[in-house]
């Protein structure tokens, strides 16, 4: 997209090639660049609401991305008569017409949870006893029991859920979100990503892409530790005030060059480099928790430590702490982040697997909804929970497979969460059939679930279009209804 | 105050009777005819909308019967009786304005009476009156346009070429003045930024200043499109149309390592400027030609570029007719400027492709094979050859070192086998072959023996490189179907191969049409889809902009044409010039209207901003892979290496690891230097600096990139370790060439990144800032640091902060 600056711009860049000039040659008392132009600058480009169709009851999300699928009847979903009929095989009814990842179909068999559930809240939600931090805020969220999709493989399943399509190439919610709103973060992009990975996400970087929308709408990937962002640092040798003088002696020139060519895009590129000077300043101190308590440490579990070997060696200290910064961007106005944990795919080890990944995500996730809300940051932060698809209510019995312990991909039902941002809370919404198969009741699509947060953020999903390849494309592609029960007025 | 109210009333009635009934424009003997009177106003302005097949509002007026119908919100025509007639109130003006026809200007009052005067007279429609929709503009005859008299030529544009007078003559419609010519170093360096991708030497630059013979920019354009850096520079233009990429995409995102040959193939065809029509051909159908060459058989590589899905257990036939349909989608808009895949679930909304017209495209690429090219490129053999010598030495070593564990009374056979063996020295060597023939008990044997084995491993294997192509599907070939609502699973009609019938007819070679046939069906001279589009899009990378704006959609809901008769002209004249890419580019920029400043104040007294009429160049930033040549181009690391794989420069591993195994062995040597074009293109984790420069991300053709500015842009150029090398090695260079003579290194370096001498000004700001950077690294650094050190670090700061200039990365 072509950045035209306003005629407010181009005076302001006026007005700061006349402080520049007045300002003299010498010292680094113009080290203060940030304020030299604008100070309402969005960091990823100047972007006005353009799309605000209703008054939002959520301004910020943090999307809490589970990768892989996590078992929703080991989670959130109790299934008393699945346990019941555990080592049956499946109505052939049911099998017909379905395709899965690996299952053989002929031999499979039901498979009960071992976990066991408790009603916890006023509200009386029934959850797994892995999950016995979140048990505690449940009057707070809206748990979601009857999502559905159609994609049963991870990176459809993930883009769909993401972009609100299973091919590569399209935005993701983050990008929409900052297409329509824009950015009210001065010193931060607007959507971040932080990843706690093991072998790497199925999708890599096009799980934050903005696919056809202008590459400023992008995520950018942070690093939790050392120079959170690439290119940050500056480089080896290069002082911070050497840095401050080169960016003096480059916006001078730069200026001089607007005065002879008048070509507005000098305006915008000089304001680039007042907003990256910024961030060098403000990024890294978002990474620096010296400044919070113990007492918050601790709730998140920044400390934990893990056995220092296996596959998620870290994971619990790393997750927290993303949790962790994921309330601190949101205090400083980036509108979406997206946290990923990588990998709930247990197609074996079920038990186990889950019991490690609640053990990394249950105290920290918690922590986070309740320290948004002592903050009085929830009222406006949309908390969501969740991963592509969720788990059959089979047994895995793949080919090569010994033993059955773990559950094959499954996008005829799974659960989602979502807590804050105006979204009523301990509330449970939709049920599945009484095995955990199909959704009974109130079915949720992964394209309703997309118009009802875009909703939340005062979005109508049929009007937030862009126009590509002579198309007007959606997150919502042309699907969409949105669920009322998740809405404040409604 | 009440009876005036009542006399406007009044006033207003008796007046809008007069205009309808009283004002009668007909006379008798001359009443409303149908067809010569009101079927044109329908037509070009309601049809568009309202026809047989796009019914917006379910309202046509194609027929007698679909009018009589109405549409959503009931009749609109009600015979004899005007001022019932929604219609009328629909495009009646008011205030200048009226609620149809939409986004287009209002009925003129003589075009509203007569539709009055006809429904007055009893809105007679004759039963085989059948209205079409207009012809869409980019679907006329292409016929070539009288060039605009001189008189209408302008004094401040030079005419060279007819595109300036095309371009004068809407200056002289719309009282625009054109920009003065832009100087010789700004006109240098825009040719090679526009022609080669390259940066124009100092002594270049020197040289055209120099050169005051009358031919001098032609001879300069001409060396610019001899330069094997040209093919670079349109080739990559092409890989962006192409969706061209290193890896399949989606999970498995495996490597594509052998892609580097349809894109050395793209390079060489634009080098030896292959004419336009054959390109095409060759690419989309070189398979089915006569005897094909290997390169005509790399060609067809193009459509092999497609994404795809591989993940375990996925549906492999649901992603096969995903790839296809984006061939289909691909064709359409990169030679017919189509957006045929609004087809692809059902009727398209507002072109006229239908969804079964979509799936008889579809059938011509559903039979067509993946096939691997065998192809060996001399380099790679002496590549091969060149690591095999290296790595043979230290083999003899250890066949020497083998010798004494050797048992004695061999046979012949046992030794020739020996030897065969150590000769062939495979990767997996073979020890049981050969084992027995040792004495492997002797001291030292297992470490001998595991050296060996790992030097074996290291063994260098000949080049087998596999091109991507196409090739007629011979066995259970497929038939296609139309797929219900896109669903591919759901089979409507079956089709067979064809084009769109808004098109002219398809030339068939065979007994059923092939790629081949619709290849050359491109360049029927009645086609007029192809050279406006393919025209368009070289206008548009010479001037930042195309004559229509969005070039891969010359449909309905595309952008109009800034200047209809000059696209056409040139669409023509491509044509005649026999789609030579060079001679189209030769004459674009040869032109006076491509030399006009870029300077948005070039014309003080202009009072309009809008460049859409050309009165100036235009100025923009450069695309991502040329904001890395520029620099490496100046500060002399530079690889100039031409086609060839791809190289993977230094990366963080936080960023490849966001991807799933992701290996990435960092390029050495020079090579690591190479442009842009050949960073490797891993889908899932595309190198971040041309992403933050808006390089497109492969899933989809993409025939113009976004041009955004951002912060992330800046951190970029400040601080990625590539960018920072090259101030590094430029500030050495200037270093040791001019000594103590800041004032006359700066003036290099200013020559070097930018072709021009600094002004007094930015001489001053760039010394005071060697000075004040040097002082602060005396400082920081103490006793400690070497004046020497001190300086190349201070000229350092300085190169970077040229490197870092809107003007460096920009092409005015």
């Amino acid at each position: 997209m072509h950045h035209h600056p306003s005629q407010d711009e181009l005076d302001l860049a006026a007005a700061g090639r006349r402080r520049f000039l007045t300002s003299g040659a010498s010292g680094l008392g113009t080290l203060a660049l940030a304020s030299l132009l604008n100070d309402d600058g969005a960091l990823a480009d100047d972007v006005s609401p353009q799309f605000a169709h209703f008054a939002p009851t959520a301004k910020r999300c943090i999307y809490l991305f589970m990768e892989g699928g996590p078992s929703q009847m080991d989670l959130f979903d109790e299934k008393p008569k699945l346990k019941e009929l555990d080592g049956q095989p499946m109505p052939e009814s049911v099998l017909k017409e379905i395709k899965f990842a690996f299952i053989q179909k002929q031999s499979a068999q039901l498979m009960g949870s071992p976990r066991t559930f408790r009603r916890y809240g006023e509200c009386g939600m029934a959850l797994s006893d892995l999950l016995p931090h979140l048990s505690t805020c449940v009057d707070d969220i809206a748990l979601v029991r009857s999502m559905h999709g159609d994609q049963f493989n991870h990176l459809p399943g993930q883009l769909m859920m993401l972009s609100g399509s299973p091919l590569q190439g399209r935005p993701t919610m983050g990008s929409w979100l900052n297409y329509g709103l824009g950015s009210e973060s001065k010193d931060l992009p607007s959507y971040v990503v932080l990843t706690t990975l093991g072998r790497g996400l199925p999708g890599g970087a096009s799980s934050w892409s903005s696919g056809f929308l202008p590459s400023q709408y992008s995520g950018t990937l942070f690093r939790n530790q050392g120079s959170p962002v690439l290119n940050l640092a500056n480089p080896k040798g290069i002082s911070r005030d050497v840095q401050a003088r080169s960016l003096r002696a480059i916006n001078e020139l730069n200026f001089l060059r607007l005065g002879q060519t008048g070509n507005p895009e000098v305006a915008s590129r000089i304001k680039a480099y007042e907003l990256a000077f910024r961030m060098q300043q403000t990024a890294p101190e978002l990474l620096d928790l010296s400044g919070e308590t113990q007492a918050t440490l601790d709730a998140y579990g920044v400390d934990r430590k893990d056995k220092p070997t296996g596959t998620t060696a870290g994971f619990s200290g790393s997750y927290a702490r993303n949790c962790l910064l994921a309330r601190r961007m949101i205090e400083r106005g980036v509108r979406f982040v997206t946290l990923f944990l990588s990998t709930w795919d247990h197609h074996s080890n079920l038990d186990s697997g889950l019991k490690r990944y609640t053990q990394i995500a249950d105290q920290p996730v918690t922590a986070l909804l309740k320290d948004l809300k002592q903050r009085g940051l929830l009222d406006e932060t949309l908390v969501v929970w969740g991963g592509e698809f969720g788990r059959t209510p089979l047994g895995e019995n793949r080919v090569n497979f010994k033993t059955v312990t773990g559950r094959d991909h499954h996008p005829h039902s799974f659960s989602m969460w979502l807590a804050g941002g105006g979204v009523k809370g301990g509330q449970v919404i939709g049920e599945t059939d009484e095995i955990g198969w199909g959704v009974a009741k109130d079915p949720v699509h992964v394209h309703d679930m997309h118009a009802t947060i875009l909703r939340l953020f005062g979005l109508d999903h049929e009007r937030l279009t862009y126009r590509f390849q002579g198309r007007d494309f959606r997150l919502t592609d042309v699907s969409g209804q949105l669920v009322s029960k998740l809405l404040p007025f409604s | 105050m009440k009876t005036a109210l009542y006399l406007l009333i009044f006033y207003i009635i008796v007046v809008a009777s007069e205009f309808s009934g009283g004002n009668d424009i007909y006379a008798a003997d001359n009443a409303v005819d149908f067809r010569r009177d009101v079927a044109p106003i329908l037509q070009q302005r309601c049809l568009t909308c309202h026809n047989d097949r796009n019914q917006r509002g379910g309202l046509s007026l194609h027929s007698a019967k679909a009018a009589d119908k109405g549409g959503d919100s009931g009749q609109v025509i009600v015979s004899g009786k005007p001022d019932s007639s929604y219609l009328l109130d629909l495009v009646t003006p008011s205030e200048g304005t009226a609620e149809m026809p939409k986004e287009a200007p209002p009925l003129k009052a003589k075009e509203v009476a007569t539709l009055r005067r006809w429904i007055a007279d009893g809105a007679t429609w004759p039963a085989d009156a059948r209205l079409k929709p207009p012809t869409h503009w980019s679907l006329e005859a292409l016929t070539c346009p009288v060039v605009p008299t001189k008189a209408k030529v302008s004094a401040a544009l030079p005419n060279r070429n007819p595109i300036d007078a095309f371009i004068a003559a809407r200056h002289h419609d719309a009282n625009l003045t054109a920009a003065p010519q832009a100087d010789r170093r700004i006109l240098i360096r825009r040719l090679s930024l526009d022609i080669t991708g390259l940066p124009p030497s100092t002594s270049a630059v020197d040289a055209f200043v120099a050169n005051d013979k009358p031919e001098a920019y032609e001879q300069l354009v001409d060396d610019l499109l001899k330069s094997p850096h040209y093919g670079e520079r349109w080739g990559r233009y092409w890989l962006d149309l192409a969706r061209y990429a290193d890896s399949e995409g989606y999970l498995g995102d495996a490597l594509r390592p052998h892609a580097w040959v349809y894109r050395e193939w793209v390079i060489e065809a634009i080098n030896r400027d292959l004419p336009f029509d054959q390109f095409t051909v060759e690419q989309l159908a070189g398979d089915l030609l006569e005897n094909p060459t290997l390169d005509q058989r790399i060609a067809t590589g193009f459509h092999r570029n497609t994404l795809r899905n591989t993940e375990a257990g996925v549906d492999l036939e649901l992603y096969r007719t995903k790839e296809i349909v984006d061939r289909v989608n691909t064709t359409g808009m990169v030679w017919l400027g189509l957006t045929l895949g609004c087809a692809e679930c059902h009727d398209h909304k507002n072109d006229p492709i239908s969804q079964s017209e979509f799936y008889q495209f579809y059938a011509f690429f559903n039979n067509a094979d993946e096939v691997g090219v065998r192809v060996t490129r001399p380099w790679e053999i002496a590549d091969y050859e060149a690591s095999l010598q290296s790595w043979k030495p230290a083999w003899s070593e250890l066949v020497a070192e083998l010798q004494p564990y050797q048992k004695e009374d061999l046979t012949e056979g046992q030794q020739a086998t020996l030897s065969k063996v150590l000769v062939a020295s495979n990767k997996s060597f073979d020890w049981k072959m050969i084992l027995d023939f040792y004495d492997t008990k002797a001291g030292g044997w297992d470490n001998l023996q595991m050296r060996v084995d790992a030097h074996a491993k290291k063994k260098p294997l000949p080049p087998a490189t596999m091109a991507r192509g196409f090739a007629r599907r011979m066995e259970d070939r497929r038939d296609t179907f139309v797929h219900v609502r896109g669903v591919y699973t759901r089979h409507g009609d079956k089709v067979h191969p064809d084009t769109p019938s808004v098109l002219p007819a398809l030339n068939v070679r065979g007994e059923e049409p092939d790629r081949l046939d619709l290849a050359k069906w491109l360049f029927h001279e009645n086609n007029p889809l192809t050279a406006r589009v393919a025209v368009n899009r070289i206008w548009q990378h010479l001037f930042g902009q195309g004559l229509v704006s969005t070039p891969n959609d010359f449909g309905n809901e595309g952008a109009q044409p800034t200047h209809p008769q000059l696209l056409d002209w040139l669409a023509t004249e491509y044509r005649r010039l026999g789609w030579s890419r060079k001679a189209m580019i030769r004459l674009i920029v040869t032109s006076s209207t491509y030399r006009l400043s870029s300077r948005s104040n070039a014309v003080p007294t202009q009072t309009q901003t809008s460049n859409q009429l050309l009165w100036r160049q235009n100025s923009y930033r450069v695309s991502a892979e040329i904001v890395r040549d520029l620099h490496l181009a100046v500060s002399g690391l530079l690889d100039r290496t031409i086609g060839r794989r791809g190289i993977r420069p230094p990366l963080p591993a936080f960023v490849t690891e966001v991807g799933r195994s992701v290996k990435w062995p960092v390029s050495q040597g020079s090579e690591r230097y190479r442009r842009g074009m050949y960073i490797f293109f891993k889908r899932t984790v595309p190198y971040p600096m041309l992403m933050t420069f808006d390089t497109p991300d492969s899933t989809m053709s993409c025939s113009r990139r976004e041009r955004s500015n951002t912060p992330l842009q800046a951190l970029t150029l400040l601080n990625d370790p590539v960018f920072f090398e090259c101030a590094q090695s430029l500030a050495k260079q200037l270093c040791e060439q001019h000594g103590e003579d800041i004032a006359a290194a700066v003036d290099d370096l200013f020559q070097s990144c930018l072709g021009r001498r600094p002004a007094s000004q930015e001489r001053s700001y760039l010394t005071a800032a060697f000075h004040d950077v040097q002082r602060l690294e005396q400082k920081e650094r103490g006793k400690d640091g070497s004046s020497e050190q001190i300086k190349v670090t201070a000229m350092t700061a300085v190169a970077r902060i040229v490197m870092n200039l809107d003007e460096f990365i920009t092409r005015d």
